[in-house]
């Protein structure tokens, strides 16, 4: 009751001396509230797409499954590793003889079109196996969810399942959507259940709005005939160990089904070095890692970035604590006399701790629920930098549980940190002569105490200015990479015929149909289409066998594959170097024809001129070598800014197995902002079923490509400059409180004949020594730590000259004005104000 | 040497104005110990401050060596008296964290003095005040008399020709302060023009004038009384 009464006193004190100091108290708090509500907000993205497990009944019981060891065949990914990707017959072998399951899903993902009351649009789609919601443990919102019964025999069960948000979305949560039909890429679907609104897909970062079973491939992925292809890789599987089985042991225990799995593969490979048998059968194991985060190429993409953030971040709070501590030193230069009362009149040290405690923890927990309300738009901002399109991920910028212990827990802590600096400075008070004295100043260790505090701002703010810096640089290199073809007055949009109903039969003429309206335009200088979109993270590839080239055992013989219509080149200005561009008159009749790029026709045939009239087939092996090459381009950039150039064919897509989408390039005479509303409306015109996607000039697209390097450089900037901010404020404390402090020493001085100018300098010195210690020791940690963003940077250096150069000068630069100030006011001391004392 | 006329100086505090110095005029020749007296708040110390050209919110002539002070820009008048005016405080005012040689070089590194002429200089005036055992301590290692006798060092060795002291022997016990007064004759004797501030007439017997002041103005300009007791401390 005792403790009770003197604790209330206290916080009835602290709050009385933090009224009476207003100025005080706003810097503080909003220093804090700035420190906790960044670290609050990094830290609710990093909670979400990192650490988060799966909204599922027992998540350490899940495994991902992923493979070791040669592989060959065809790929579709869509992120993380290659190996996290098996063919529908290896999951079904794998489900019915793992044994240390007690069930094992699969997953794709994929858009589709749904039809509803004569509407369609894209949605996200998820194609599950029949067990998916049963091996998590998920329960229906409405209806039922798939069982095993419902994906046994393929394109036989044409059913779905609804996430809640788009059966709230769409079918305005009517419960008796259940059991009606809806239109999925055309074709008739029932509609089984909705999901519970927790549950959103093993795939942690996307929200699936509808899932389909896995025997309903072709129908939802049009244009795929590949379901029982057992070399055909494209879902992942997650499975559920018996309880009380690691998974180490159960890794052990599969493996000898793995091996026969392996070994049923091998036998459809033709010719078989022992190499090449031992990498893929001896040499390949199944890995079952942690499965209770999901799989998640999201979170591949975007951890490291995410974990840089949260270190700048952290740095940011640190400076943020540094910074109150030294606001919080002044303060005790004032309270020197009060302190020295307290113990007069027999308070012990704990009372005084437990004093200044109090003051702290209320500027720490006002400082962390300001935070609070600052942390979702800045946790906002960067879902949304994470997004394909709104909406496409499951994240929520608003503070839970989790996320308010995070914060006021490290409020608690920062507070207990910055009371530590003055606790310290009163732990051994020298009471007489502060009585005696009615000093109103701390002994110079105070001041020493708030040197070094400002010492390591200004070496914090060194080390995200050069973090910033490295991140400005590499947005700024791949902004000028030079892509191979020319990105202005360039429109593009994607087309996805199969979506909006079309048999692929009918797509080629569609695609014909859609060049010529769009190149009917006005403005339109020509228009050209591809299956695989230029610059969007996209591969499509086989390996193929070039007539006269005896290529060695294990040879990569991979290509980057494109279909393409007629005038591709010449639309996207890439720039023949031999032969001819893609014609109209290469058709299905005629003989087969590629232009390849400078890269394949340098490997294959030493020279691009050397190349042209030579033939290739596709595959390897004893396969047909009936691709005739006609012409050859100069290296373009495909998959992205950073990705190296790959040997790359181009083929008439008139040749081959029509694709179910393509993406339509525009070359504009005018500013192709100008072109879009016109492509749209004449795509529309043409069918109105057609949903344009993706309609955007290339240069936005090259920027929304470097949206991630964008946000964590925007990130970067805010930080260093926050950082900045908060160092300058900091050494103007410093500098102001030591000339006040030296007021008679600088009356002194002046007296004696001391100039203006040296009065200045002399201040400037102590900012040129202090700035001058922190750069150098902040510039070789800079240097070490910036080893660990190699990987996220492009055509710079870790330890870039410029970027160091700028950095150093810009903290110079910074701290030589936050001291003019109290350098001017030095300046202007009054020697009588000095002597006055007498 | 010095001639101030019709000097006034006063402060404004809100509306009211207040009056420190009132019509002051002054001749001060070069050699003469002056001793400027009076009750508290009578306007010696500001007297001083304007002779030592500390305060420049003074009003009328003051002319020193001819030269028109009340014309020059703050700048010009800081450099007069950086080169000709010295002065001892009753503090001391001593820099704490600089030695006894470094705080007596201070007003040379202020001049445009070689480093090893400065050396020199500091030398020859530690030697001369016979402080050359001291001349690394620190102020709170001395005596209140060495401290003075460490400030009196540095007023002089730029050998101004006006050394100007404010309440010198204030904060001195009285054997320390008879060797303090002892001191200012001696260098009175060796040339140098004194201006002291004191309540004690003790002191003041040591000079050859003194000036009353009262309510800012100059009531009285005579010969001091002779001395017929020991120097007091104020």
């Amino acid at each position: 009751m005792r403790a009770m009464t003197a604790l209330l006193q206290d916080i009835r004190y602290a709050l009385r001396q933090l009224r009476n100091s207003p100025g005080f108290t706003i810097t503080a708090v909003l220093t804090l509230a700035l420190g906790i509500g960044a670290n609050t907000a990094i830290f609710t993205v990093l909670d979400q797409v990192l650490l988060r497990n799966l909204p599922v009944p027992h998540p350490d019981q899940l495994v991902m499954l992923r493979f070791t060891g040669l592989d060959d065949g065809s790929l579709h990914t869509h992120g993380g590793d290659n190996n996290d990707y098996f063919s529908f017959p290896m999951y079904r072998d794998l489900r019915d003889k793992g044994g240390v399951f007690t069930g094992l899903l699969a997953t794709d993902s994929t858009d589709v079109g749904v039809g509803w009351h004569n509407e369609t649009s894209f949605a996200p789609g998820e194609l599950v196996s029949g067990n998916y919601f049963d091996v998590l443990g998920i329960k229906p919102a409405i209806g039922r969810l798939f069982v095993a019964a419902d994906d046994v025999q393929p394109d036989a069960n044409p059913v779905v399942v609804l996430s809640f948000a788009y059966w709230q979305q769409r079918f305005g949560a009517d419960p008796s959507i259940v059991n009606q039909q809806v239109s999925i890429n055309g074709h008739p679907f029932t509609v089984l259940g909705v999901t519970p609104p927790a549950f959103h897909s093993v795939v942690m970062g996307t929200s699936p709005a509808v899932f389909a079973p896995m025997t309903m491939k072709a129908l939802i992925k049009p244009g795929t005939n590949d379901l029982l292809d057992r070399r055909s890789k494209w879902l992942n599987i997650i499975g559920r160990l018996r309880p009380g089985l690691g998974a180490m042991q159960a890794q052990a225990q599969i493996d000898t089904v793995w091996h026969g799995i392996r070994a049923e593969e091998l036998k459809d490979f033709h010719h078989v070095s022992p190499r090449f048998r031992e990498g893929f059968l001896d040499r390949s194991h199944l890995l079952l890692l942690d499965g209770g985060h999901g799989f998640s190429p999201l979170r591949d993409q975007v951890k490291i970035p995410l974990l840089i953030v949260m270190g700048m971040v952290l740095l940011v709070g640190l400076m943020a604590c540094a910074n109150v501590s030294s606001l919080l030193l002044v303060r005790a230069a004032g309270r020197v006399r009060e302190m020295s009362i307290r113990y007069a009149l027999g308070a012990g040290r704990a009372q005084v701790l437990r004093q200044l405690i109090t003051e702290g923890l209320l500027l720490g927990l006002t400082g962390g629920a300001l935070g609070v309300l600052l942390s979702p738009p800045i946790a906002s901002f960067l879902f949304r930098h994470m997004e394909d399109s709104p909406g496409s991920t499951p994240f929520s910028s608003h503070a839970d549980l989790r996320i308010l212990v995070f914060n006021f827990g490290t409020a608690i802590l920062v507070s207990l940190l910055f009371s530590l600096a003055p606790a310290f400075q009163f732990w051994r008070p020298d009471v007489v002569p502060a009585l005696k004295d009615q000093a109103s100043t701390l002994a110079s260790g105070s001041l020493r105490l708030r040197r070094l505090t400002v010492g390591v701002q200004i070496g914090l703010s060194i080390l995200l200015m050069v973090g910033a810096g490295l991140f400005v640089r590499t947005i700024l290199k791949l902004k000028n990479v030079d892509v191979g073809f020319s990105t202005d007055h360039l429109v593009a949009c994607s087309v996805r015929a199969t979506l909006a109903g079309y048999d692929l039969k009918q797509t080629p003429e569609l695609y014909r149909s859609i060049v010529a309206r769009l190149s009917a335009l006005p403005g339109v200088r020509s228009v050209a289409a591809t299956s695989d979109a230029e610059l969007a993270n996209n591969n499509t590839g086989y390996n193929i066998t070039v007539a006269g080239y005896q290529a060695r055992e294990g040879e990569d013989t991979d290509v980057e594959s494109e279909q393409v219509s007629p005038d591709y080149f010449k639309t996207m200005r890439m720039t023949l170097l031999a032969g001819r561009d893609i014609a109209d008159s290469d058709g299905p009749a005629t003989g087969k024809v590629a232009v390849v790029n400078e890269m394949m026709a340098r490997r294959y045939f030493g020279d691009p001129a050397r190349a042209v009239g030579r033939f290739y087939g596709n595959g390897g092996g004893n396969v047909p070598v009936d691709i005739q090459i006609v012409g050859v381009v100069r290296d373009a950039k495909h998959t992205g800014l950073r990705e190296g150039i790959l040997p790359t064919v181009f083929r008439p897509y008139t040749q081959q197995t029509p694709p179910g989408s393509m993406v339509f390039y525009v070359r504009t005479w005018q500013s192709p902002e100008d072109a879009l509303n016109g492509i749209r409306q004449a795509i529309r015109r043409l069918d109105s079923r057609i949903v344009v996607d993706s309609l955007r000039t290339m240069d936005d697209q090259v920027d929304e490509a470097l949206q991630t390097e964008r946000m964590v450089a925007l990130l970067a900037i805010s930080f260093s400059a926050l950082a900045t901010l908060l160092a300058a404020i900091g050494l103007y404390g410093v500098l102001a409180y030591s000339t006040a402090q030296r007021t008679r020493e600088i009356g002194i001085r002046v007296a004696l004949g001391a100039s203006r100018l040296s009065v200045i300098s002399m201040v400037l010195s102590e900012v040129t020594w202090l700035a001058g210690i922190s750069i150098a020791i902040a510039l070789p940690l800079a240097m070490a730590l910036t080893h660990f963003l190699k990987a996220q940077l492009f055509g710079v250096s870790t330890n870039d000259p410029l970027t160091m150069f700028v950095a150093t000068t810009l903290a110079a630069l910074v701290a030589m004005t936050a001291a003019l100030l109290p350098a001017a006011r030095a300046a202007k001391a009054d020697p009588m104000t000095a002597l006055r004392y007498e | 040497m010095i001639k101030l006329k019709d000097v006034e100086r006063s402060y404004k505090t809100g509306a009211v104005q207040t009056w420190v110095l009132r019509r002051v005029n002054l001749t001060i020749r070069e050699g003469e110990f002056i001793t400027i007296m009076g009750p508290s708040g009578a306007g010696k110390s500001t007297l001083l401050n304007v002779l030592a050209l500390l305060d420049d919110q003074w009003a009328g002539e003051y002319w020193f060596r001819d030269q028109p002070l009340h014309t020059m820009a703050r700048k010009q008048r800081a450099e007069v008296a950086k080169a000709n005016i010295g002065m001892v405080f009753q503090s001391y005012h001593l820099l704490d964290d600089l030695t006894v040689a470094e705080n007596i070089d201070l007003p040379l590194s202020y001049k445009n003095i070689s480093r090893s002429e400065r050396q020199a200089m500091v030398a020859d005036t530690l030697d001369r005040f016979q402080i050359v055992g001291k001349k690394d301590l620190y102020p709170s290692q001395l005596s209140g008399g060495q401290q003075q006798l460490v400030g009196i060092a540095r007023a002089v060795i730029h050998k101004p020709l006006l050394l100007l002291a404010d309440e010198p022997t204030g904060n001195l016990h009285s054997t320390q302060a008879r060797d303090i007064m002892e001191l200012f004759r001696s260098l009175n004797q060796q040339g140098a023009t004194i201006v002291q501030v004191t309540h004690s007439d003790a002191n003041a017997a040591y000079g050859d004038r003194v000036i009353e002041v009262r309510d800012g103005w100059v009531v009285k300009d005579t010969k001091p009384e002779p001395a017929t007791s020991q120097v007091i401390t104020q």
